[in-house]
């Protein structure tokens, strides 16, 4: 009980001297001239037990008020032997002389809330432990003040991540004072400081937190899924599409070698019939229709066999194709026909759709202006523009007024559908005497791969572009039923 | 007095009819076909053959006029037998027999030494002006075939030694023709007679037959050198 009470005896010269020193300011308190004049260091601490190579683990919370700024706040310790300090579970620095208290200055790391102190403190042998002294001075003129005092908590050594706890379990127990400051053997005053510059807070950019590090993870697992799925599912369209179209040729190969040939004998033996028979039998006329039927329905199958063939789906193939049917139908209309076409015109593959639609549009035209126009004369004209096909057939017969005209009747609803399909556009010009001009303008599928076109839904195909149908429309025609 | 008088057409100089080899796989058609050519005064039907192996033995020492060789057939195929022969035969006028309005197939064909086409299905008159057309020195050619020809002879690259070119008058033939322009229309705008135009296109299909074979030819000492 001694040794207290000197301390005691000591302290109150010390705050004599204190007072003596700052009488000269009326407005220091007597409390804070004596802590200002302790470096608002507490006591020093450590575990019941002192041992040699000990290692000690303190804890404390505190709390500065919501809403207060923090003007400046410092932060003095030293360790008998060593320390290791943290704040919020940062490290700030080390210290191994019980001599030397370090000052660190904590003004910028200090916000509104719960902070927490750690202190690993060391001993070499002998006595031991650690001092210190937070004091945060407020805007408010109010202040904050953490001292190293039997409020702080000594952690269990095995406790891990112990520096980030944010509270304190029951079982970590308060530690022990073991003297009070210019207790000895050590020093009555702190002999020495060591300023360190201000912390700054370590700036934690978005892309370093860990929620958006896991976010961007899942995203990318996402994408690199999605990717994959839609690899697997484009390979398997592929494959799909690579048999459909083979067996399109199968298909295509198996019409024309057996129904051709069959009809081919059929219309042989018909056309023999036909000419055994005396001309004006009412037989040989009803023959000659049989034969005129049988031809029709090859000319329907060559279509058909064209149309669904992959081995002819480019544009030139297209074109030439076109041109071939203008020149027979409107040859045989005793309509002259003139083509002008782009030369070389690029290997654009085109699918079945596109190439069916433009096909029975141009054929609507034609037979437009060999049915109404009474003319002479038709010109067709294919050349490409950018990226979009133009297609125009035009005559020089007797025109109509466009503004007279019912768009339903002529097959103009029926093209524009068409063109509609084709995501395309038909322009139809004509007035009385000079003709109609009739122009159709059809983006060109682009052959670049888009993966979002498989989940869009094909449009229906019209009803009319079953070839089925148009060989049933040539058989029925033989009998002049007219659909 | 009226007395009954009876015209006696003059009769043309007996000529011996044209001798036509038939080339067709499917019995009945090939049976058809050969009944019908002999129902043609001046055709007469001297060989059916059911395959192009059988043709390539037997045509040659037959000697026909014009052979009508139908492109699809087993083994090998028409337009390869016609390529054969013609070689054999140059004097004998190659027919092509399709069922299909292919104008690539055609264009083939013309390409390997066929003097002219016809679709099995055209009418028997009809089928019989072209047969006379094309022995007569007729080529006939589409607007279709006419584009592909162009294109063709446009691939073969002009700085190749021993490329065969068109001359202008033969591209400013095959422009009419792929424009729509008939032989006739192409006759009247070109200030040639209309035989004129036809022994041009004539020209222009030998012109095809000579390249394709010098390609070919081309492409043997390729493969042989590499």
């Amino acid at each position: 009980m001694k040794r207290p009470n000197l301390a005691l005896l000591l302290c109150l010269v010390f705050l004599g001297l204190g007072l003596a020193s700052h009488a000269a300011d009326p407005s220091a308190s007597p409390v804070a001239t004596l802590r200002a004049a302790t470096n608002y260091l507490g006591q020093w601490m450590w575990d019941r037990e002192t041992l040699d190579k000990q290692t000690c683990h303190f804890w404390k919370r505190f709390d500065i008020p919501k809403g207060a700024r923090v003007e400046h706040a410092q932060l003095r310790i030293a360790a008998d032997n060593a320390y290791t300090l943290f704040l919020d579970g940062r490290e700030l620095g080390r210290g191994s002389d019980w001599r030397t208290v370090t000052v660190y200055d904590l003004t910028y790391l200090l916000s509104p809330g719960a902070h927490v102190l750690a202190v690993e403190g060391f001993n070499d042998n002998d006595k031991a432990g650690v001092i210190m002294g937070l004091h945060v001075s407020l805007a408010d003129g109010q202040s904050v003040e953490v001292a190293s005092d039997n409020t702080w908590r000594l952690v269990p050594i095995n406790d891990s991540r112990w520096q980030t706890r944010r509270t304190a379990p029951d079982d970590w127990e308060p530690v022990t004072i073991v003297g009070a400051l210019g207790v000895e053997p050590w020093w009555k005053y702190p002999t020495q400081f060591v300023n360190l510059p201000p912390f700054l807070p370590i700036l934690v950019h978005f892309w370093q937190t860990g929620w958006f590090q896991i976010a961007l993870l899942a995203a990318c697992g996402i994408a690199g899924l999605t990717s994959f799925y839609l690899t697997m599912r484009l390979a398997v369209q592929s494959k799909a599409h690579r048999l459909l179209s083979l067996e399109r040729v199968r298909i295509a190969r198996d019409i024309h070698d057996d129904l051709g040939t069959r009809l081919t004998q059929l219309l042989l033996t018909g056309e023999e019939a036909q000419s055994k028979l005396p001309t004006e039998s009412e037989t040989r006329d009803q023959f000659g229709q049989m034969c005129d039927g049988a031809r029709n329905v090859l000319g329907a199958i060559d279509e058909v066999v064209w149309v669904v063939n992959s081995q002819r789906d480019t544009l030139g193939d297209f074109v030439i194709y076109i041109c071939k049917y203008a020149e027979t139908f409107l040859r045989s209309a005793l309509v002259r026909c003139r083509f002008d076409i782009q030369r070389e015109l690029p290997d654009n593959s085109l699918d079945m759709p596109f190439r069916r639609n433009l096909l029975l549009t141009v054929k609507e035209a034609l037979s437009n202006a060999v049915k109404h126009s009474g003319a002479d004369e038709v010109a067709v004209s294919i050349r490409l523009k950018g990226n979009a096909l133009i297609a125009i057939v035009e005559d020089n017969g007797r025109g109509f007024d466009e503004t007279q005209v019912n768009p339903a009747r002529h097959g103009l609803k029926n093209m524009m559908a068409r063109m509609n399909d084709l995501g395309g556009h038909c322009r139809v010009q004509s007035s009385p005497g000079v003709g109609c001009r009739i122009e159709f303008e059809i983006p060109l599928p682009s052959t670049r791969l888009r993966p979002w076109r498989l989940f869009r839904r094909r449009s229906p195909v019209p009803q009319t572009a079953d070839p089925s149908r148009k060989v049933r429309e040539a058989l029925l025609g033989a009998s002049s039923i007219n659909p | 007095m009226k007395r009954n008088t009876t015209i006696i057409p003059t009769k043309p100089p007996p000529r011996p009819p044209l001798r036509v080899a038939l080339v067709e796989d499917e019995a009945k058609i090939r049976e058809s076909w050969s009944r019908l050519i002999d129902s043609f005064p001046d055709f007469k039907c001297v060989c059916c053959c059911e395959s192009g192996e059988e043709a390539l033995r037997v045509v040659p020492g037959i000697q026909p006029d014009v052979i009508l060789m139908d492109v699809l057939l087993p083994g090998i195929s028409g337009i390869e037998c016609t390529m054969r022969l013609k070689e054999l035969l140059p004097q004998t006028q190659t027919i092509i027999l399709t069922a299909l309005d292919d104008d690539k197939l055609i264009f083939r064909a013309l390409e390997a030494g066929a003097d002219g086409y016809l679709l099995k299905r055209t009418k028997p008159a009809d089928m019989r002006a072209a047969l006379l057309d094309v022995l007569h020195g007729g080529a006939p050619m589409t607007s279709a075939i006419a584009r592909r020809v162009v294109e063709s002879f446009r691939r073969s690259s002009p700085g190749r030694s021993g490329a065969i070119l068109l001359s202008p008058r033969e591209e400013e033939l095959l422009d009419f023709l792929s424009k729509g322009y008939s032989n006739k229309e192409i006759a009247d705008q070109t200030q040639l007679s209309f035989e004129t135009v036809r022994s041009y296109l004539k020209h222009i299909y030998e012109k095809m037959h000579v390249r394709s074979r010098t390609e070919a030819a081309v492409r043997y000492v390729n493969s042989k050198s590499l």
